[in-house]
């Protein structure tokens, strides 16, 4: 059925040529990660003095003792990550999925300026609207709350999903929403019941992304989360390491690599449902 | 377009509020001086360091809840960066936590933005009798006490013995050394190191304390009382000029190398990673380097600090406890600061992690308490003579530390030569120095 | 091409009159609206008020005017600093998408173990703004890094790529080149999207693969090529964290580093002088308008919409 480039590719190189090659930039691209992995496995204080990948003794008391370095213990900001992450994942998925609908197929008024002030939204740098933004949730008394992280998805201001939502959108082929017209369903349904299913991709991109970025954004979760029980991956990964004193990288990277695990996890799961698109299950 | 008009309205509606709650942010109810309450009163504490600290400080936060039942104490513990951008932040909504470390960077420049209680207020809760005058004097400004200074800290030489020893080298008279002495020594070292191990770990990053002891062992300062840049251009290019020769003559590493292990961190120096003999460092970051590099390491004094006209070295606080000017509870917080500063069971706990402490009758009850290293650092600050602190770092020269860092690499890379390096240092950190004001 | 040209007329049939869904669309708007006029709007707005004081985060903004802007042309160090970003744009930016859209091109289908490949492929995606990746690049590029001693074995003396002010941006760039991930990921749903029915029609009409590739897979895409082009170039603009991880916020050595909203954050932060920062942000924010305007007028000419 499928007659694309990367077949081509794929023919014209032996497939072993290509697993190697794969695997040898693959070796160069994780070698960093890699590193990681095997420092998580060394004494402090060998880290930054064997060089290489190269582990001569085991070390594994690195997780333990990264897991109760603070105080709550890991657990609790793996707990808190994880629940930020649902909520964002929720928020983004039906708010910025409907505003796309709108924009990519509805016919409003103003509609070219409303979408401008959209992408406006993302140009402008996160450290000068953060402040204001502080103030404005510290006077309704959401700070050290997950609110001021979680409502601003429910209300769609991730602009970046929205744009990609409408681009997948209009990639769609118009005559399905047409026909459905026709047959008499109204907007809710073609966006419920046709195009949603249709963009699965879109929305498999979304949550992956969601989660990534959540389980990694250091600033927002920062200035937001002041309580200990409160913080989350990011933050308590941060507080291992203070430039002006002495850094428990060993429980620093091993925690690192336990952080890693649930995203990989995640992307790994979530990668079937890109491959799950229109061309696969005959939508046309 | 009536719709227009009433959303720009709505908009601008929004933006008034913010900014009255920005102008609202000044202004502060405050009862210092009052009694303790028995009310349950609930105060927010913050400050920056690894997991080692966090843990400490968490501990003897319970002990003082437990001595006070009433009052519960919030620890928020953040690393270095994240701590000023979200105090900065907090700062701005009127939301700062109650009770916060600070550090001689910042203290002016909070304190005279007026985010800072003057401890003199709180007096009756907060015990300052065992610090030494010259000690609480590096926390005060026009005889304000913003901070009360945690630990002690001096600058100091640090040697790799294990390394002299391989090379055969004696060690250093440091009672009466010069900068020429330990460009000398560091050659030696050098040559035996054959290109894997230097003499000296560049000064020149996160280096003020250097060039201002430079400038004091001439007599000169930095800065004079009313926080002018008086650094003279001479003692900038001479500064300078010292750091390009101990790079062109291969007794520091190659600019790229020093640039790199000084950027990273303690843990990734040339001096924890056993590639430098000599290194300028805090005389309390003794017992973390030689953890971090399994080598023996002692302290030395400074050079020149007998050649020139009096000793540059001086007591700097590692750190200070303040306390927000718009806490609600001055006084249960200024009680806490006591405890962290008086309590010897507290400090039994918190030990030297934050320097030597500042407090005398505490640095000798924990004395029997502290590991080699730490009581080496104790005796340095015991015996080393030193001259009268230089004044806190005013209000806008917070970035001193990145200026002079990026400064240095200018030299080192021969993008500007010592004497333009110098000139150009002293304007931009006077330009720093009046744009606060 | 006969057989493709017809599906397409086939699916442009008839005319479009169509009707304006004000109603419909205000509901699916509704809570972007929302979140428009009650978490957005405020913060912009006083970000833009701030531009014109002076505000150093504590005591109450001084309206200054129009000094911020004007210090903004001759403010040297923010020159070099809108150097560095250019040149970050537009070098990292196009290697980065050409990077993601030949990998998922590779891994779109059609051998074994497609799955595990995307998933180590993005894993330096998820490293890429972690505090660790600060020591994981000096490992790479670092004195004794892999780079120097690959080097070493070929007998050639490396240096500290990173701290050397002339090449600490390229490992920067090669930084954002190495996260291809997310732009791959966008691509490869972007590919699933294609309807097979055209590489039928195609292969219908004997296109060679070459020419299926630029006739029917990068058309369809291109919606996909625009978004990531629009989005990283905006990203780029505005790249941060990176920078401020590897060089330790300081933009060095030698500000060599030094992202524009770097910079504007240690005006904000390290400085309090929120107001500067402010302007800053605003004439960041014209910059990036205008070339995302180049790229939707460019767009016109090579993005294909089914619409």
């Amino acid at each position: 059925m499928t007659t694309e480039l990367s077949r081509t590719v794929g023919r014209r190189l032996s497939v072993p040529a290509k697993h190697i090659g794969l695997v040898l930039i693959g070796f160069v691209m994780l070698y960093p990660v890699l590193w990681m992995v095997v420092s998580s496995l060394r004494p402090g204080d060998e880290i930054f003095r064997s060089p290489g990948l190269i582990l001569e003794s085991l070390h594994a008391e690195n997780y333990t003792e990264g897991w109760y370095a603070l105080s709550p213990s890991f657990g609790t900001y793996l707990l808190n990550s994880a629940v930020l992450v649902l909520g964002c994942i929720v928020g983004n998925l039906v708010s910025c999925s409907m505003a796309a609908y709108a924009f990519a197929r509805l016919h409003f008024s103003g509609k070219r300026w409303w979408f401008g002030i959209m992408l406006g939204t993302i140009m402008l740098p996160v450290h000068v609207i953060i402040v204001p933004q502080y103030v404005l949730f510290s006077q309704i008394g959401w700070v050290n709350t997950f609110l001021p992280l979680i409502v601003p998805k429910i209300l769609a201001t991730d602009a970046f999903f929205v744009f990609l939502m409408v681009q997948f959108i209009r990639g769609l082929p118009r005559e399905l929403d047409e026909a459905a017209r026709i047959d008499g369903c109204g907007h809710p349904r073609i966006f419920a019941q046709i195009i949603l299913p249709l963009m699965k991709p879109a929305l498999a991109t979304t949550t992956i992304f969601t989660f990534i970025w959540t389980w990694n954004d250091f600033f927002t979760q920062l200035i937001y989360l002041t309580d200990p029980d409160m913080y989350t991956v990011p933050v308590a990964l941060r507080s291992f390491v203070d430039s002006t004193v002495a850094t428990s990288w060993g429980s620093q990277f091993a925690m690192s690599v336990v952080s890693i695990i649930p995203i990989f996890l995640a992307f790994l799961i979530g990668q079937r449902y890109l491959v799950k698109g229109i061309a696969t299950t005959g939508g046309k | 377009m009536p719709r227009g008009v009433r959303r720009r309205g709505a908009a601008w509606a929004v933006l008034l509020s913010l900014t009255a709650s920005l102008l609202a942010a000044c202004g502060s109810g405050s009862d210092a001086g009052g009694d303790l309450t028995a009310e349950p009163v609930t105060l927010r504490f913050t400050w920056w360091g690894a997991d080692d600290r966090h843990k400490r400080t968490q501990q003897v936060i319970e002990m003082f809840q437990k001595k006070h039942p009433n009052i519960t104490i919030k620890g928020e513990f953040k690393e270095w960066n994240g701590y000023w951008d979200s105090l900065a932040t907090t700062m701005a909504a009127n939301d700062a936590p109650d009770i916060m470390q600070m550090d001689e960077l910042y203290i002016a420049s909070y304190a005279e933005r007026g985010a800072l209680l003057d401890l003199n207020e709180s007096k009756k809760h907060l015990d300052t009798s065992n610090f030494d005058q010259k000690a609480l004097a590096t926390g005060a400004i026009d005889g304000k006490q913003y901070g009360l200074p945690v630990g002690l800290g001096m600058y100091s030489i640090m040697v790799n013995t294990d390394l002299l020893a391989k090379y055969g080298i004696p060690l250093p008279d440091d009672t009466k050394w010069s900068w020429d002495d330990l460009k000398k020594i560091g050659e030696q070292a050098s040559k035996a190191g054959g290109g894997q191990v230097f003499g000296v770990q560049s000064p020149g990053i996160n280096d003020t304390a250097g060039l201002s002891i430079r400038a004091r062992q001439q007599g000169k300062a930095m800065f004079d009382a009313g926080g002018k840049v008086v650094l003279p251009p001479e003692i900038a290019t001479q500064y300078w000029t010292y750091i390009q020769d101990l790079a062109k003559s291969g007794i520091a590493a190659p600019p790229s190398v020093t640039v790199e292990k000084a950027s990273a961190g303690l843990n990734q120096s040339a001096t924890a990673t056993n590639t430098a003999v000599f290194g300028l460092w805090w005389n309390t970051q003794l017992t973390a380097l030689t953890a971090a590099s399994g080598a023996k390491l002692k302290l030395l004094r400074l050079p020149g600090e007998t050649q020139g006209k009096a000793p540059g070295a001086y007591y700097k606080p590692s750190m200070f406890w303040s306390v927000s000017s718009r806490s609600k509870h001055p006084a249960e917080a200024a009680a806490f600061v006591s405890f962290l500063a008086n309590d010897e069971e507290a400090a039994k706990v918190l030990l030297t992690e934050r320097g030597v402490p500042a407090n005398q009758k505490i640095r000798d009850a924990i004395a029997s308490q502290l590991k080699e290293t730490d009581k080496a650092a104790k005796e340095y600050l015991d015996t080393v003579p030193v001259s009268d602190p230089p004044r806190i770092t005013p209000n806008g020269a917070s970035t001193v530390d990145a200026i002079l860092k990026r400064h240095t690499e200018d030299v080192l890379f021969g993008r500007t030569s010592p004497e333009q390096a110098a000139t150009s240092f002293i304007k931009e950190l006077q330009s720093e120095v009046d744009a606060a004001k | 091409m006969s057989a493709l040209d017809e599906l397409r007329q086939l699916r442009h049939g008839g005319g479009q009159v169509r009707k304006r869904d004000n109603k419909a669309a205000f509901w699916f708007l509704a809570p972007w609206f929302a979140g428009l006029v009650f978490i957005t709007i405020g913060p912009v707005l006083a970000s833009f008020g701030l531009g014109f004081t002076k505000y150093n985060l504590i005591q109450p903004p001084k309206f200054i005017g129009f000094d911020n802007f004007a210090r903004i042309f001759s403010d040297e160090r923010l020159h070099n600093a809108l150097g560095v970003t250019f040149t970050y744009v537009f070098v990292s930016v196009p290697l980065q998408l050409a990077c993601a859209l030949v990998v998922a091109l590779l891994l779109d289908r059609g051998m074994r173990g497609l799955a595990f490949y995307r998933s180590a492929f993005y894993l330096p995606s998820l490293l890429g703004s972690s505090v660790a990746i600060a020591v994981l690049w000096t490992q790479v590029f670092g004195t004794d890094g892999l780079v120097n001693r690959v080097l070493g074995a070929f007998g050639i003396e490396g240096k500290g790529w990173i701290s050397d002010p002339d090449t600490a941006l390229s490992t920067l760039i090669v930084l954002n080149v190495w996260t291809f991930g997310s732009p791959m990921v966008i691509f490869l749903a972007g590919l699933r999207q294609i309807p097979a029915v055209y590489y039928e029609a195609a292969a219908i009409d004997g296109a060679s693969r070459w020419s299926q590739f630029w006739r029917i897979t990068l058309p369809l895409l291109s919606p996909i090529v625009f978004f990531n082009l629009v989005l990283q170039i905006i990203h780029a603009f505005q790249s941060f964290t990176q920078a401020f991880v590897v060089s330790g916020g300081t933009g060095g050595p030698s500000d060599s580093t030094m992202f524009y909203t770097l910079y504007l954050y240690q005006q904000g932060f390290s400085r309090f002088d929120m107001g500067y920062a402010s302007a800053l942000a605003w004439f960041l924010l014209l910059i990036i308008a205008a070339f995302t305007a180049i790229n939707f007028w460019a767009a016109k000419y090579w993005v294909f919409y089914d619409d």
